[in-house]
């Protein structure tokens, strides 16, 4: 059979080399080097069919469809968890940049206003007009300080007019410095106003170590 | 949009796909996993394949794709896969016949040289031989023209014809 078939299997094979064979005669190529006794002069060339044939075989594993399926619907349910942030994703951005402007925007607004303030606002265009104003209310307030100056000496004078007997006060102060209520009952009884006085009686001090 | 290229197109050819992707990077787990990438991949963009003129030629592109990139980290990842194989050989039965370990050597000459042919040759020669595909759709699938796939075709089976010559001799 090997012997009828010789010629046939040399054109063939020499074809093949050319690259003139069709895939049937490939395909019969390969089954006839699958054949266990080979001539001789053929058989260099078997482990190449046999390679091609051998690879023919080479299969997904078992479990390929599970797995795949497995993924897909992972895929899908992925898809599900994270589908209001997908919807909301334009408008998050949207979002963050009118943060960002509305940030921005309100601390322009604080930091123009903290320049605004009326303290250091210059209101005068002719420095000689401010130097004037600026006297006139420093003058204002000096004799507002002068006018209260002369009421308190007037006040100190009227208590001096009362002639009161400082050293009789003085007595009722104990040791520790405070007033005893037996002692301001006793002097309640010579003053009828006792507790105007006895408000007198720091700033009287303070008067006589001036 | 309906699924159905996913079941009639798709699905059917991904043993090939799969075959293709093992061609390339020469692991069972690596080539499944590019290839469970690309159907997802494909899945997730189903309003796209409409606009493919033929899905098939672009699967098979997307693997060829797919898979070389992935063989180019791989070898950045691992340097053993190439090892791996030898190991058959290292550790042949000892009672095994003399002429299984010439087979076994011979399979492994004809990879090497396999892997150290130019792609475009490599791939027209698997699919070609290994997928048994017209010259028409490997031009397809690896968009060049029938001409350019049967130069390189003639090239790949030439580099073996002289390989396994010279081998016998």
């Amino acid at each position: 059979m090997v012997a009828k078939n010789e010629g046939h299997i040399n054109t063939l094979l020499e074809r093949y080399w050319n690259c003139e064979t069709t895939l049937s005669e490939e395909q019969e190529l390969r089954d006839f080097f699958s054949q266990s006794n080979l001539p001789a002069a053929w058989q260099p060339y078997a482990p190449l069919f046999a390679y091609t044939r051998e690879e023919q075989s080479v299969a997904l594993s078992e479990g390929f469809d599970e797995r795949l399926k497995q993924a897909m619907e992972k895929e899908k349910t992925g898809n599900k968890e994270y589908v209001t942030i997908r919807i909301f994703a334009p408008l998050l951005r949207v979002a963050a940049s009118l943060l960002l402007i509305v940030g921005l925007g309100i601390s322009i607004f604080f930091i123009t206003r903290q320049n605004n303030n009326p303290w250091f606002v210059e209101t005068y265009d002719d420095p000689n007009a401010a130097i004037k104003d600026a006297t006139y209310a420093l003058e204002k307030l000096s004799h507002a300080l002068q006018t209260t100056e002369e009421a308190s000496l007037q006040t100190i004078r009227v208590i001096d007019d009362l002639d009161i007997d400082w050293s009789a006060l003085d007595s009722l102060i104990t040791d520790d410095g405070e007033l005893t209520t037996d002692s301001l009952a006793a002097t309640a009884q010579e003053k009828n106003d006792t507790m105007r006085i006895g408000t007198f009686i720091s700033s009287d001090k303070k008067e006589k170590e001036i | 949009m309906s699924n159905e290229p996913f079941f009639q197109i798709i699905l059917p050819i991904k043993d090939r796909l799969f075959r293709v992707a093992y061609g390339i990077v020469r692991d069972q787990e690596e080539a499944e996993d590019i290839l469970q990438d690309l159907l997802l991949k494909l899945w997730s963009r189903k309003e796209e394949w409409s606009d493919i003129g033929n899905l098939e030629a672009y699967c098979f592109r997307a693997i060829k794709n797919m898979a070389l990139d992935r063989l180019a980290t791989m070898t950045l990842r691992k340097t053993d896969s190439i090892e791996r194989e030898r190991e058959d050989l290292y550790f042949v039965d000892h009672q095994s016949p003399h002429s299984e370990m010439v087979i076994k050597e011979q399979r492994l000459l004809i990879e090497r040289c396999l892997r150290e042919l130019p792609e475009n040759q490599q791939l027209a020669f698997r699919l070609r031989e290994v997928e048994g595909m017209s010259y028409r759709e490997i031009s397809e699938t690896l968009a060049i023209s029938e001409d350019l796939v049967r130069i390189s075709l003639f090239r790949a089976r030439k580099k073996m014809k002289e390989l396994l010559a010279g081998y016998g001799s």
